[in-house]
């Protein structure tokens, strides 16, 4: 036995640990989502789609010598496999069996990477899911077979057997031709060559050399070795006429082994309709196709992350060279002009036009194949909520929407712990436990909603529970008692400005709202990813009814859309989604208050701050200048800052500060402006939580 | 790149059939040497974009063809008095565990190889004790020339903020 520690040999190059991971890692999420879904309903589409997961991964980790992670898929594969022939339902024993497997594998395939042994502990887990078999049901077992069992020659099984072990797959083709067929014989042949020319023929009933003699029947089974697909197979043995019946099935190593369990046979061949053979396809692996959203087949390639970065990156020089050119073109179009030379001008302003737009769909192309569909996030769901209600004894159905929404990978990759966050303080904090719920009148099982949508350049992502919802005065008291607000401004607030206290620090929704203790994710920590992603994040709540949250996001971390400022000589980039009013200073109403300047603006007051200062700038400005106040919001918190100049909106492309510099305070990274020189794009987040006046009405 | 520090050359002598080959470059009018491995480009001075609140050393940041790369000021690092750039100034486009670093040198002068033989410990000349980013004085004809130790002369990740962190911490 390996102890923990120990240095792992597998049997793949670099390359293929990426691919590996990549395979498992789509694997083991599909078994993550659909395992909690096998629970009560045995659909048999969703079972099959199951087994061909661990079926997978068996194939891949014991092509790579990974011993443990194969022979533990293997007994998952076994209770499946009896899953999916009814032997077996897919009790909550079962499920839970299949899940601490699952959890376990997930390290397993971890050491592909790490090359050390985890030191996971699979035999138990083994046993326990083998010792399910042992009790099979009543119920199931009556499903019987009406043909003899067939067994394999024994040279056969092991040949079987040990492809399988090199991760090729067997199948079992059971072939009916219709009794009008005239001549069964020649197309039990045409059958077996077809299979000949797909895969390897390991046994046949009739045996090959009875069908290659012309002694074929109505009927035709054989098992398969080989790499091919259920779906291909299927497609190239129907093709053969007078066919009516035909299946194809994916066979576990049980099966192989054991007696071979034929597809349910109709009582008998239906009968023909006016000498028109009617072709009746019972084909178990196209329905699961149509309804297994993860396995659209889409025609697509699969690109390194880093050449779409690479892409990105040219693109993001473009649009600098496109900006470049449209303040050459400015400056140019006079001097042509005076030049007399209209017809140049024309051509050079057309084509500079025709640049500046195909540049344009270049980037807004190159972004959307950086897109993915919020379902990889959405799917490691079902599990959570599993797991977090029934440790706090809830019952809770998770129901997700929008799937398909699509967002740039590396929103998704950030955006993924918020919103574990908040559906766990969903299902912790929000829906009550079945007793309280049967007392409010309310179905004793909670309902926790994610749905996400696309709204011009956002995307939502909302969370939403029928709960108990949120305390708001409770809220209120609690943010006056820690000094948070002041006493007067919280009692002033509406509820829905109160709700939004819950997003401060030192308000922990599970102090205030349960007493569920040392549970509480701080919603302050929530809303600052979020704001570091140039989102927002609202919540709305009504008691008794529910709580929901709603994230907005941009489409992309790679560019944003900025207001550009001078200050102190360097060029600023403002996020635009957290500027709300730019103004010259001589026409904002500027008063002095408790010694600070303070700007009123619609009815709020801002404080005054200049922002080449808040930065740390120490070089002095020119004092001549006349300035700018450019207000700009942080959840309910607004700060007026002064700059020099206004320079206009811009897209501009987001580029890190690099490790020397690290994160700077108030600074996200650097971009590149249309003369080749670098502005430095603002956290307006940080610097107005810094600088704004304690929450304000 | 193998990096020894003071106290290792002076254990271990280096072998003398050895040559580094180095990029000279000036500040003032002292020469520096850095190891040719490291170097990625020199170029001309050009407009350089100040992080506010930085350490004095560090000049900002530049484009460097489409890069965001970081900007150390050697003389202000290497304590040698403040000068304004001229024709001669040149950027010293290094690669670091970092990535890309900008070094702001008075002039580059040459590439030579330097027999390790002609190359000293530099304790035996030096003693500042905060030269860290000394690996060696090579004694070569006409000059002495520092052997500039990369990883001394750039701080370790983070630690250009240090007065930042300090200064949020106490907010």
């Amino acid at each position: 036995m390996t102890s923990t520690g120990t240095r792992l040999q597998f049997d793949l190059d670099d390359d293929d640990v990426k691919l590996f991971c990549e395979e498992a890692d789509e694997q083991l999420e599909l078994l993550d989502n659909s395992l909690v879904q096998l629970e009560g309903e045995p659909d048999p589409d969703l079972v099959q789609q199951i087994f061909r997961a661990a079926h997978t991964l068996k194939g891949s980790s014991a092509t790579i010598g990974h011993k443990k992670m194969a022979s533990l898929t293997h007994a998952m594969e076994t209770v499946l496999d009896a899953v999916r022939q009814g032997r077996k339902s897919p009790t909550s024993d079962v499920v839970d069996a299949l899940l601490a497997a699952l959890d376990a594998l997930r390290v397993l395939a971890r050491e592909v990477v790490t090359r050390i042994d985890s030191g996971t502990e699979t035999a138990r887990l083994q046993s326990d899911l083998l010792a399910l078999l042992e009790e099979t049901d009543a119920e199931a077992a009556t499903v019987a077979d009406d043909r003899p069992a067939r067994r394999l020659p024994e040279a056969v099984t092991n040949a079987a057997l040990a492809a399988l072990h090199q991760g090729r797959s067997a199948f079992l083709v059971d072939v009916v031709f219709g009794d009008d067929c005239q001549l069964p014989s020649i197309r039990c042949f045409q059958v077996l060559q077809e299979m000949d020319a797909l895969a390897e023929v390991a046994h046949t009933w009739p045996e090959r050399a009875a069908i290659e003699a012309g002694g074929g029947e109505f009927a035709l089974s054989a098992v398969l070795v080989g790499n091919t697909e259920e779906e291909h197979l299927h497609g190239a043995l129907a093709a053969v006429s007078d066919i009516v019946q035909l299946q194809v099935r994916l066979l576990s190593a049980e099966e192989v082994e054991g007696p071979l369990q034929a597809a349910p046979a109709p009582a008998k061949a239906p009968p023909a309709e006016a000498g028109r053979p009617k072709l009746q396809v019972v084909d178990e692996s196209a329905p699961a196709q149509a309804a297994g959203p993860a396995r659209k087949a889409a025609q697509s390639v699969r690109i390194d992350v880093e050449r779409l970065d690479g892409l990105m990156n040219l693109v993001g020089e473009l649009v600098i060279d496109r900006t470049r050119l449209q303040q050459i073109r400015e400056q140019l179009t006079p001097v042509l002009k005076d030049a007399n030379l209209n017809e140049l001008t024309d051509n050079f302003e057309e084509t500079t036009a025709h640049l500046a737009r195909v540049t344009d769909e270049l980037q807004e192309e190159i972004m959307r194949s950086r897109m993915l569909p919020v379902r990889s996030v959405l799917t490691r769901l079902p599990r959570l909520v599993r797991d977090v209600a029934s440790k706090c004894g809830k019952k809770v159905e998770l129901l997700t929407a929008g799937e398909e929404t699509e967002l740039d990978r590396s929103v998704i990759e950030e955006i993924s712990d918020p919103l574990v966050h908040i559906l766990r303080n969903a299902v912790d904090h929000g829906i009550e436990s079945p007793e309280e719920r049967r007392a409010a009148g309310k179905p004793e099982t909670g309902t926790v909603r994610v749905t996400a949508w696309n709204q011009e350049t956002y995307i939502y992502l909302s969370v939403q529970d029928d709960g108990k919802g949120i305390d708001v005065d409770a809220l209120r008291r609690k943010a006056v008692e820690r000094g948070l607000v002041p006493k007067e401004v919280a009692e002033a607030a509406t509820d829905e400005a109160v709700l939004q206290y819950i997003f401060f620090a030192g308000l922990s929704t599970a102090k205030v709202l349960s007493d569920v203790s040392g549970r509480g994710v701080g919603m302050d920590i929530v809303r600052t990813n979020i704001e570091r992603l140039n989102g927002e994040i609202k919540v709305r709540s009504t008691r008794g009814k529910g709580s929901e949250f709603i994230i907005q996001l941009p489409l992309t971390l790679a560019t944003t859309k900025a207001l550009m400022v001078v200050a102190a000589g360097t060029v600023y980039a403002l996020p635009l989604v957290s500027v709300t009013e730019a103004l010259a200073e001589d026409d904002a109403d500027i008063h002095s208050v408790n010694g600070r300047r303070t700007l009123r603006l619609r009815g709020r007051l801002l404080p005054v701050v200049d922002l080449a200062r808040a930065l740390g700038e120490t070089r002095p400005r020119a004092i001549d200048a006349s300035r700018f106040v450019v207000a700009a919001k942080h959840s309910d918190r607004q700060v007026a800052f002064l700059v020099d100049r206004l320079l206009g909106e811009q897209d501009v492309v987001v580029k890190s500060l690099g490790d020397l510099i690290g994160n700077r305070k108030g600074l996200t990274g650097a971009t590149i402006l249309g003369d080749g020189s670098l502005g430095l794009i603002l956290d307006t987040a940080s610097l107005v939580s810094e600088q704004a006046y304690p929450a304000t009405a | 790149m193998a990096t020894r520090t003071p106290e290792q050359t002076a254990d271990t002598p280096v072998p003398t059939n050895q040559e580094q080959h180095v990029v000279i470059f000036r500040l003032a009018d002292e020469y520096y040497a850095l190891d040719i491995q490291a170097v990625q480009e020199i170029v001309r001075m050009q407009p350089i974009t100040s992080i506010p609140g930085s350490d004095a050393w560090v000049e900002g940041i530049t484009n460097l063809r489409g890069r965001v790369v970081p900007v150390i000021d050697l003389r202000r690092r290497c304590g040698v008095r403040d000068s304004e750039p001229t024709a001669e100034t040149r950027i010293v486009v290094v690669s670091s565990p970092n990535g890309m670093v900008g070094l702001i040198v008075d002039a580059v002068s040459e590439v030579m190889r330097i027999p390790s033989e002609q190359v000293e410990p530099p304790s035996t000349i030096v003693s500042v004790p905060e030269n860290t980013y000394l690996r060696g004085i090579a004694k070569l004809e006409d000059r002495l020339v520092s052997l500039m130790d990369l990883d001394g002369v750039l701080p370790s990740h983070g630690t250009v903020g240090l007065g930042d962190a300090a200064h949020e911490l106490a907010a």
